[in-house]
């Protein structure tokens, strides 16, 4: 183990490896019913090279590796090792913002810039990253992208996988490779070179037939480690305006969000229940509790935007198309609901939250999420589905927030359920630490299809196609021979 | 032109597969959007021009002993005999010329449909005849008609108790098919009586009418069509002809562009067309409703190949160093100038009578499945063209589909669609009649 | 190794007799005769070799089973739909030759704005039937005549309405594929027996195997089915034609509209292009399209096309022509849109945000086109893009060179130097049709949302003339691929198959041809990951050189 210790040393130095075993508590277990286990390093790295040097090591030495780049919490057990001995590789401290291009709405981030940082960063160029809702002020733009977050914004969503770019990647075997325009033509390696030669490592495809960007999407680090990527930026609006729809059900609003859709029209879209309004809106569980009451049941929130050309003009074209659509099906915009201004809930739901009180965590402390992939006439299916899971089990269904996100341009809605419990309460914690299995399981069997396969949602999906699995493990094996990259992640 | 005149053809031929496809920009629905009825049958890329242009560069070269000494690899010699469904698809081509049209929507320099045929000729100058080609053109050298086992003795019997006049130098052309065909002789008997019913001073040939060989020509025997066609323009010569009417699209096809190629002057009328003056002139009247919704079928010889022959004597003149041009500019057949309206126009003008219109029409209408008559020597391929054809016409949701050619309507008569259902069958001539 | 007796007969009985050829003819038509084509390999007079048999499958259960056939008894084999490149035929002697047409299915899921496809449905007829239905679907550079499938599955199709609808990559969702060992790979959604309407993951998506930048060529396997994205289409569910043979033209309808902007230098080019990627939703559609046939001639093709009958022969007197003189030099550069309002307003305000950049850019709308005729014309070629054989036309074959991609800063800047390099080899050479030096055309965007431009440069030459195909190998070898050189952009397109084929024999290259050609490319992995990649998955290497592969052994020892 020492002689691990000395090589680690001398890859990262002294300062930047430790077996502290209060540091590495505090990887050996997350927000999440991950289960607890320690790590036996944490390294931090501040460069490729350390990272290749790492990689390359631990193919000998045959170390676990788990790239951790947001800071903590955590939510999704996925850096909690699987594993005894693993090394957690902490690319935290990697903050550099190497380059903003807003002619060609590009950036080249490392992975230790979080959200608030990097939308600070842009808003300067004039520039702004599609938005996901209300991130935690330490996440990592990088990890958040990588593992394919919705965004706001599915009309930009060309690509399933929009706005990840290229990247400079180790892969398991230790390998250093870059990707996309990064490797196509011109000096591969050097992105000042590339500069240079005004290349912004724009199409994150190939550069040939293997799409290898595409492995590292949605793999919580079981793949290789990510030092770079480049990011699709979006010019900021110098005009907005955003509205409410609300309903009873969910249902009534899906044919006006397909409608909206299906002319390419908002800046931003989505459904929301009246808890998930409320946990976003609410500054105590008290605010929350009052703001149930007060809001309609289900809401769409839609933002409208220009930018350079005919801002103002644009605004109001889509306001008013938009108010047609609505009207035509039976809805009006609302500039408020329950006493909350649409704008001030752009404004919260497109800005950063605080780590050490994030917002999902307000009304009870603690909350579990599932997500997972849905049709958009499926997703009614799905909420009914939970809300009789819930009660079955004893969990207040009037708690589960439920937020519905179109994506890649309206072809999948994201449907996620925040269940916000009281970690104090042991009763609580297990009864939805079971509900959590459980509705996982009882969702997947209903048509659920975890993408993002996160803890148990891996084992549920990959028995679920024998075929994808087998290619899975197959690429597996020729990207990381020696299974180091965070083994026991999206494998079964 | 012979077969190696093509060369260039072949070689400046490219894969962008138009010749399976109606005109892209005129496609309504997957259903009927393919042209080619052999591709559609036997799927094959030999079986569409472009299948051919490529495997008669072979071909060619394999005749002309030039097999490994082009620059090209050509290294795998074949004729009609080793390459026996080369053979079949030139004969199967119904020479129906749809590619012709959706080829030249782009293309300048490429003749498709005479292609088709110089192949067919090609195959019947090495001995490849089918059995029954033979018989038809036995029948033809016999008989002067198309139609296999019919005599000449019979073929005026259709025009019995008709009274055409003596004097005159307008002639009605029934062709072999309304002549001989005991379902349509009495369309012929209509036809003539309708037009003479109308004031035209209308002859007949009489001992002189015999067989065009349009449909021999259509299958590359230009020996026979030729020798038929010299001998018909002497005899309209003789007889004073100055215009020809024909209810039969073949007939027409080949006395108008045909003939005219070879010095003929006659002025050549299908029957539709005369029909359209005289309805717009007022001279036939109709006095009884027809409630039917009917489909039109146009026939490849009176629509994109029933264009007018204009002569042309030139050659090829590059200029910008390779741009391809004809010195002087040469004549472009390519349906632009077929007849479609005067069918319509006749069609329309019959009260009650509701025209819709099929998906594949005028230019790009697929053929029937009796060009170069396939009905006899590809009897399959025929039917399953001709029940294509139903489908779309049943698609329309008509009663009845009408056309103004008997092989198409034969042809169809007894087809039915992909779902086995048949359509009421109509000679232009009999809804016109439906309706006096 | 050659189709054996016993491996037809199996093949035979899974499709039946009637849909396998081992008919000489029949195998030399799959062969690419590579001039006929812009076959972007090389000396551009070779041919494919001959295929064993050729094979016309039914569905996906026989797909299958032909590829575990070959699998067998080791018989190379490609599928391919509509033979457009070279790409779709075989490369080995005696491979089996599997053509789609057969597989022909289309399957709309409006709701979820996906139609699924078969090899066979060609863009014409996916577009048709979307239509119908208030949706459109991508149309790749290719043309309508190709099919959808294979250009999402097989190859880049990218196409003029890329930067509003995406490209290939971008719009395919779930796929259902034949993998090269016969194991049937369904993926995202479909895989775990749900819907098509996710095609990545779970977890690492396994599609990366199945295309990358570009698709694999036929080289991993069969495609056999595929979800593509649909988007909105307000136009009518019909295209309305007007107009004789072969000069169709659209019906006018309100909301669409199309223009050629026109540039005093390339900079307002380049602002334009940059304009639209930045607002995505204002342009439809953005081609530089009418240029590929010579900076020159344009505009008099264009008015010889919408004549029905109008003669190459016409263009002298066209050119002559002072008001289509004029509007030619005014159009040196230029740029087609259309714009579509979903709305009124949305119309309105699309027609003043076009206005606004041109007023910013100082740059103008061609009054030629402008004229009804030709506008309806135009806007019928660009939304069906039903003109592919207009790329032979001039004198029979062309072939793409340059293929500059990169943002349009960049590639802007050397159009006028490839002009100039065209104009003086024009002088000297008479190999190619001296149409205007400037033949380049290409995409708005590469990229849904904009970002890259795409630019083929033709070079029109007569496959029947072999001094015009040397003029044209002669053109790409010696004066534009140093252009290509000079400016770092890579391979020039007219040689992009030259790694993936033997350009004059048409023979794929064996591994250790490839360890050879690869070994010292700047980033390796790239070729080594194929390889092992297809190892994995194609452990007998039967499809053939697309997959560019490099052996890591051999890299370990040779590399410099």
């Amino acid at each position: 183990m020492e002689g691990i210790k000395a090589k680690l040393k001398a890859i990262f130095g002294a300062a930047n490896v430790s077996d502290d075993p209060k540091v590495l508590a505090g990887y050996a277990s997350d927000k999440s019913f991950a289960k607890t286990i320690a790590p036996a390093y944490v390294v931090k790295a501040s460069n490729a090279d350390q990272v290749e040097a790492l990689v390359k090591f631990a193919n000998e030495a045959k170390l676990p590796l788990i790239p951790v780049s947001s800071g903590a919490p955590h939510y999704r057990g996925d850096t909690v090792p699987s594993v005894a001995g693993a090394v957690i590789v902490d690319l935290s401290g990697m903050k550099k913002i190497i380059s903003i291009n807003s002619l060609h709405r590009m950036a080249v981030i490392e992975p230790g810039v979080t959200y608030g940082e990097f939308q600070e960063a842009l808003a300067k160029e004039g520039m702004h990253l599609a938005y996901t809702l209300a991130p935690r002020s330490t996440k990592s733009v990088l990890a958040s992208v990588m593992d394919c977050e919705p965004r706001l914004n599915a009309m930009h969503g060309w690509s399933y996988t929009e706005p990840f770019r290229c990247v400079e990647v180790t892969w398991g075997d230790g390998r250093r490779m870059y990707t996309g325009d990064a490797a196509n033509g011109g000096p591969v390696g050097s992105l000042e070179k590339q500069f240079t030669e005004e290349k912004w490592q724009v199409s994150p495809l190939g550069p040939m037939m293997l799409d290898f960007y595409r492995l590292l999407t949605q793999s919580q680090g079981t793949m290789g480690i990510v030092t770079w990527a480049s990011i699709r930026c979006e010019l900021a609006h110098q005009a907005h305006d955003c509205f409410f729809l609300a309903a009873n059900e969910e249902k009534d609003l899906l044919n006006f969000v397909w409608d909206v859709n299906h002319v390419r029209f908002s800046e931003e879209m989505f459904i929301m229940n009246k808890a998930e309004v409320a946990n976003l809106m609410g500054k105590d569980a008290a605010e929350i509790a009052a703001l149930k009451t007060a809001l309609p049941a289900w809401i769409v929130f839609v933002g409208v935007g220009g930018r350079e050309l005919l801002p103002k003009e644009r605004c109001e074209q889509q306001a008013a198309d938009i108010g047609e659509i609505a009207q035509k099906n039976g809805l009006t915009l609302l500039r408020s609901v329950g006493g909350i201004s649409a704008t001030n809930f752009y404004k919260k739901a497109i800005s950063v939250s605080p780590a050490e009180k994030y917002w999902k965590e307000t009304q009870k402390g603690a909350f579990q999420d599932i997500f997972f992939l849905s049709k958009i006439d499926d997703t009614a299916m799905f909420i009914d589905k939970m809300n009789a899971l819930a009660a079955a089990a004893g969990y207040p269904v009037s708690d589960i927030g439920v937020y519905v996100q179109p994506i890649h341009m309206g072809t999948a809605y994201h449907v996620e359920f925040t269940l916000p419990y009281d970690p104090e309460n042991k009763k609580e914690t297990a009864l939805v630490k079971d509900l959590f299995i459980k509705a996982s399981e009882a969702l997947a069997a209903a048509g659920a299809y975890y993408a993002r396969p996160h803890g148990p949602w891996a084992r549920i999906q990959l028995n679920k196609d024998a075929m994808n699995t087998k290619s899975l493990m197959k690429l597996k094996g020729i990207f990381d021979p020696n299974g180091i990259m965070n083994p026991g992640k999206i494998s079964i | 032109m012979a077969l190696k005149d093509f060369r260039a053809m072949m070689e400046r031929d490219s894969y962008c597969n138009s010749c399976k496809w109606i005109p892209y920009d005129k496609i309504k629905s997957q259903r009927f959007a393919e042209n080619c009825p052999t591709n559609l049958y036997y799927q094959f890329h030999l079986y569409s021009v472009r299948g051919k242009w490529q495997a008669g560069q072979t071909y060619l070269d394999t005749q002309e002993g030039t097999i490994g000494k082009d620059e090209l690899i050509k290294q795998y010699p074949y004729d009609f005999n080793t390459a026996p469904e080369f053979l079949e698809s030139v004969q199967s081509c119904m020479a129906c010329g749809s590619c012709d049209v959706s080829c030249k929507i782009c293309r300048f320099n490429l003749e498709p449909l005479a292609y088709n045929i110089e192949l067919k000729n090609e195959a019947i100058l090495r001995g490849f005849i089918l059995p029954k080609q033979k018989k038809m053109i036995e029948a033809l050298k016999t008989e002067q008609t198309m139609i296999p086992n019919a005599k000449k003795a019979k073929r005026q019997d259709w025009a019995k108790g008709i009274e055409f006049a003596a004097k005159t130098d307008t002639y009605f052309y029934p062709g072999c098919k309304y002549s001989y065909d005991p379902k349509l002789k009495a369309y012929a008997k209509k036809a003539a009586q309708t037009l003479i019913d109308a004031g035209v001073k209308l002859g007949y040939l009489g001992d002189l009418d015999m067989c065009c060989a349009g449909r021999a020509y259509q299958q590359g025997f230009y020996d026979e069509f030729n020798e038929r066609a010299d001998a018909n323009i002497k005899a309209f010569k003789a007889k004073g002809v100055k215009t020809i009417v024909t209810p039969c699209a073949d007939c027409y096809h080949a006395l108008k562009r045909l003939y005219a190629a070879r010095g003929m002057k006659v002025k050549v009328l299908h029957l539709v067309e005369y029909l359209d003056e005289l309805i717009k002139a007022g001279k036939i009247k109709f006095t009884k409703n027809v409630n039917l919704t009917v489909t039109y079928h146009d026939p490849c010889h009176l629509g994109r190949q029933g264009e007018p022959y204009v002569a042309w004597n030139g050659k090829e003149k590059k200029i910008m160093h390779q741009v391809h041009t004809w010195d002087p500019p040469r004549p472009r057949y390519n349906g632009a100038n077929g007849i479609y309206e005067a069918p319509r126009d006749v069609i329309k003008a019959i009260p009650g009578v509701q025209l819709v219109e099929m998906e594949r029409i005028r230019e790009y209408a697929l053929c029937c499945g009796a060009g170069a008559n396939a009905q006899l020597n590809f009897p399959e391929l025929s039917a399953a063209t001709a029940s294509e054809r139903i489908t779309e016409a049943n698609s329309t949701g008509a009663d009845a589909l009408v056309t103004a050619c008997p092989w198409c309507e034969a042809n169809f008569k007894n087809a039915v669609d992909e779902n086995g259902k048949g359509i009421e069958v109509i000679d232009i001539i009999d809804l016109v009649a439906r309706a006096l | 190794m050659a189709i054996n007796q016993e491996a037809y007969k199996e093949l035979e009985l899974i499709v039946g007799k009637r849909w396998i050829s081992q008919d000489i003819a029949e195998r030399e038509c799959y062969r690419s005769i590579m001039a006929e084509s812009s076959a972007h390999s090389g000396p551009y007079d070779g041919e494919t070799p001959l295929p064993g048999a050729v094979i016309l499958p039914g569905s996906t259960e026989e797909v299958q089973a032909i590829v575990k056939i070959c699998n067998k008894y080791d018989i190379h084999f490609k599928a391919c739909s509509t033979f457009w490149s070279v790409m779709g035929f075989i490369g080995d002697d005696d491979s089996l030759q599997i053509d789609m047409k057969r597989m022909k299915k289309m399957e709309f899921h409006e709701r979820d704005q996906y139609v699924i496809v078969e090899p066979y449905c060609i863009g014409a007829v996916v577009q048709v039937e979307a239509m119908k239905r208030g949706f459109n679907v991508n149309m790749a550079g290719v043309g309508c005549s190709s099919s959808t499938l294979a250009g999402a599955s097989s190859w880049v199709a990218f196409g003029p309405s890329s930067c509003f609808m995406g490209v290939a990559s971008e719009n395919f969702l779930a796929v259902e594929w034949v993998l090269p060992n016969g194991d049937l790979l369904r993926t995202g959604t479909l895989g775990s027996g749900g819907d098509w309407f996710c095609g990545e993951g779970p977890g690492p998506s396994v599609r990366a195997i199945l295309r990358g930048a570009q698709g694999t060529a036929g080289s991993f396997g069969v495609c056999t089915r595929l979800a593509v994205r649909l988007h909105p289409w307000p136009g009518p569910t019909c295209l309305p034609t007007y107009g004789t043979v072969p000069a169709y033209k659209l019906v006018p309808t309100w909301n669409l509209k199309t223009y050629t902007l026109n540039f005093p230098d390339w900079d307002g080019y380049a602002n334009t292009i940059n304009f639209l990627s930045q607002n995505q939703d204002i342009a439809y559609l953005g081609h530089r399209q009418y240029n590929m046939w010579g900076r020159y001639i344009k505009l008099a093709m264009i008015k010889l096309l919408i004549e029905p009958g109008g003669q190459l022969a016409d263009l002298p007197k066209y050119m002559a022509d002072p008001f289509i003189k004029e509007q030619t030099e005014k159009c040196r550069i230029d740029l087609q849109v259309v714009i579509v309002g979903m709305t009124k307003r949305d119309l309105e305000w699309k027609e003043k945000a076009i206005d606004e950049i041109l007023r910013r850019v100082g740059g103008w709308k061609n009054e030629f086109m402008l004229q009804p005729e030709v506008h309806d014309w135009v806007l019928l070629y660009l939304l069906r893009l039903g003109h592919k054989n207009l790329n032979y036309t001039l004198c029979s074959s062309y072939e793409g060179s340059g293929g500059l991609s990169n943002n349009v800063f960049v590639t802007s800047k050397v159009m006028e130097e490839y002009h100039e390099l065209r104009e003086e080899f024009d002088k000297t050479h008479n190999g190619l049709a001296a149409t205007g030096g400037d033949s380049e055309m290409g995409a708005l965007s590469t990229l849904g949302g904009g970002g890259i431009t795409g630019y083929e440069f033709f070079q029109w030459f007569d496959r029947h003339d072999r001094e015009s195909v040397k003029g044209c190998c002669d053109f790409i070898q010696n004066y534009s691929q140093k252009l290509c050189d000079k400016y770092g952009f890579g391979a020039d397109m007219g040689n992009w198959n030259m790694t993936a084929r033997h350009p004059d024999t048409g023979y794929y290259y064996t591994q250790d041809e490839q360890n050879a050609m690869f070994v010292n490319s700047p980033q390796p992995g790239l070729q080594i990951y194929q390889y092992l990649v297809k190892k994995a998955f194609n452990p007998l290497d039967l499809c053939g050189s697309y997959y560019r592969t490099l052996d890591p052994e051999y890299w370990e020892a040779n590399h410099k």
